[in-house]
């Protein structure tokens, strides 16, 4: 997975100065991103100033809980809303006065919606008339997301999972070099998601694609991006690497006795939280040693030492369960 | 836009109710004819010897469907479904990225009416060989001075009179499908504004009688007497005179009636593409 491709400091955005032919010039800016439903006075602002930016080759996730504004922002994001204001650009150009670079865009929205009374196959037959393209990918495609078989069937008597892997199909169909995935692994069994995150990762490491995905399967997500945004009430509240992210929340677990000497120890120099009989110490991995020294210098008996790392849920949660109990 | 009226033409050719709408006319008119050559057949019906123009005359019966609110209900319904389809599959979030909204639009206005016209081209070829089917099996002869030339004439002139009302049925239709959303919602709008066009136009003067401030305006405004007068126009080369209490008679020239249809199909369609391209598909 390409990791090299870092983000774009949301200050270049509107830099005209900019230079957009370069390699590492972003896929994909959102700049100041809103959507606000009904009038202004009452209206209900779904998403408000959302501004991130996708480097070319990443595999950007995007989470949030559901009503966060995931799907409002990828629906801007392939021209089906209009925003409310802020500016959407894919490959430097402005989506409103340059839809035609949606050419370069493939997108799997709702779980893949097709027309019930054609075949999997004639779907993306009328897909790739629309688009102005050839039929000659679709095989290759209904082979590659195991539908080779089922093609002739219409699609009315698909699962869930088949049409999830059609509308991956459909995403694919015109060789996009951005592919915008809403909850792709929606409906899939355990092997069909193991084969969807190895797709993912094979979009990117093997043809160089950017991949932007929003998914509420965390370990999903943890598995297979570079970077993450999390949106709550319709606000990007954090954007990092995933291990900037879980980085964040280092700490060292320790079990000593007694625990209000080892307590009194480690407060004086770090947070320390008790858990249990254990203390979670907001120390990094560096200052194990001088944790121990504190320790044993006052008298405390240590019994065990670790790294307290949490995984990307429990970030998810600490950041957004807050607000969610609050609504 | 080549390349959308295809897509579009891929995907209705799947859509069973889209070909039972087209496929409707043909086969009801066929139906009809093959009744009436029946009776003629089992002795329900005299032998006739018409004259070319009312032998003629039975051939041109799917041109007149438009002019009727019954066959204008009909071809709301296949444009609501047309329309709004896409909404009730939740189709467009497929297309909708990658086509210019305007060109989607267009696509499904060139595709029905292009369906239209095959289905009412095909009927009146029907309805031609069936009636010298007719002929042919109950012994009544061809009218003489029945031509190519004549046939021609009278079916071309009935086609271009039923060109106003299926254009205007497709506006009322597409609009209502486009801002409702839905095949159900539209086809009642179409039906609603059908049905009070022609209660104006077939009852003006008796309305006129009771609301005259309303009638009168409504009357010259809406679509319904100008496609009836340009009609007139086209087929019998004037136009048509309808009285009104008082003494008042409405008198219109082609092309004022002409004007007036273009500016309200203009204005439905125009409201169609505008409507859309403005649309959030959520």
């Amino acid at each position: 997975m390409n990791t090299a491709a870092g983000s774009i400091p949301p200050s270049e955005f509107m830099d005209p100065g900019i230079r957009r032919d370069d390699a590492n010039a972003p896929v994909l800016e959102l700049a100041g991103l809103s959507k606000t439903y009904g009038r202004r006075g009452g209206g209900v602002r779904a998403v408000r100033d959302v501004t991130l930016s996708v480097g070319p080759g990443e595999v950007y996730g995007f989470l949030g809980p559901n009503g966060a504004g995931k799907s409002t922002t990828i629906r801007m994001l392939i021209g089906l809303i209009a925003p409310t204001s802020g500016e959407a650009r894919l490959f430097g150009e402005d989506l409103r006065s340059h839809p035609a670079v949606l050419n370069r865009v493939g997108s799997l929205v709702d779980g893949g919606n097709f027309y019930p009374f054609l075949s999997g196959r004639r779907n993306l037959e009328v897909l790739a008339k629309t688009q102005g393209r050839g039929a000659d990918r679709i095989d290759g495609l209904l082979d590659q997301v195991g539908l080779a078989r089922d093609s002739k069937r219409k699609v009315k008597g698909y699962s869930t999972g088949m049409r999830q892997r059609l509308g991956v199909a459909a995403a694919l169909l015109g060789d996009p070099d951005l592919v915008i995935l809403d909850e792709p692994v929606n409906g899939l069994d355990v092997a069909g998601i193991q084969e969807m995150r190895a797709l993912i990762r094979s979009l990117a490491v093997d043809h160089g694609k950017t991949v932007f995905l929003s998914s509420h399967l965390l370990h999903e997500v943890q598995q297979v991006c570079d970077r993450v945004a999390i949106i709550s009430k319709g606000e990007i509240v954090r954007e990092s690497s995933i291990a900037e992210l879980l980085r964040q929340d280092d700490g060292l677990r320790i079990e000593a006795v007694p625990v209000e000497v080892a307590e009194a120890a480690l407060a004086s120099r770090w947070a320390v939280e008790r858990d249990g009989d254990a203390l979670v110490v907001r120390a990094t991995r560096a200052e194990a040693p001088e944790v121990v020294r504190r320790l044993v210098g006052a008298g405390a008996d240590l019994f065990r030492l670790a790294p307290e790392q949490r995984n990307l849920e429990e970030v998810f949660l600490s950041i957004t369960q807050p607000e969610a109990d609050d609504a | 836009m080549l390349e959308a009226l295809s897509a579009e033409a891929l995907k209705m050719r799947g859509h069973k109710a889209t070909w039972f709408l087209v496929w409707l006319f043909p086969i009801a008119f066929t139906i009809i004819m093959v009744m009436m050559i029946g009776a003629g057949l089992f002795g329900f019906e005299a032998p006739d010897q018409p004259k070319p123009a009312d032998w003629i005359e039975n051939t041109t019966m799917i041109w007149f469907v438009p002019n009727n609110a019954v066959g204008r209900y009909l071809i709301s319904a296949f444009v609501a479904v047309m329309f709004a389809g896409e909404y009730g599959w939740n189709t467009w979030k497929l297309i909708v990225p990658h086509r210019r909204r305007a060109s989607l639009i267009a696509a499904k206005y060139a595709l029905t009416l292009l369906l239209f016209a095959i289905s009412f081209f095909l009927t009146a070829l029907l309805l031609i060989v069936l009636n010298f089917a007719d002929d042919a099996l109950t012994g009544d002869k061809v009218p003489a001075g029945l031509t190519a030339a004549l046939l021609w004439d009278t079916h071309s002139k009935a086609a271009l009179a039923a060109v106003a009302p299926v254009l205007v049925a497709v506006a009322y239709a597409s609009v209502a499908a486009i801002l409702t959303r839905s095949t159900i919602a539209a086809l009642v709008i179409a039906i609603v504004a059908t049905t009070i066009e022609q209660i104006v136009v077939g009852f003006g003067p008796q309305l006129y009688t009771k609301f005259p401030s309303i009638v009168w305006p409504l009357y010259h405004g809406l679509p319904g007497h100008h496609i009836a007068n340009l009609a007139e126009f086209i087929r019998e080369g004037e136009g048509l005179k309808r009285g009104f209490p008082g003494g008042r008679i409405v008198d219109l020239s082609w092309t004022t009636s002409l004007a007036i249809l273009v500016a309200w199909i203009a204005a439905l369609w125009g409201a169609t593409f505008a409507a859309f391209r403005r649309q959030d598909i959520n």
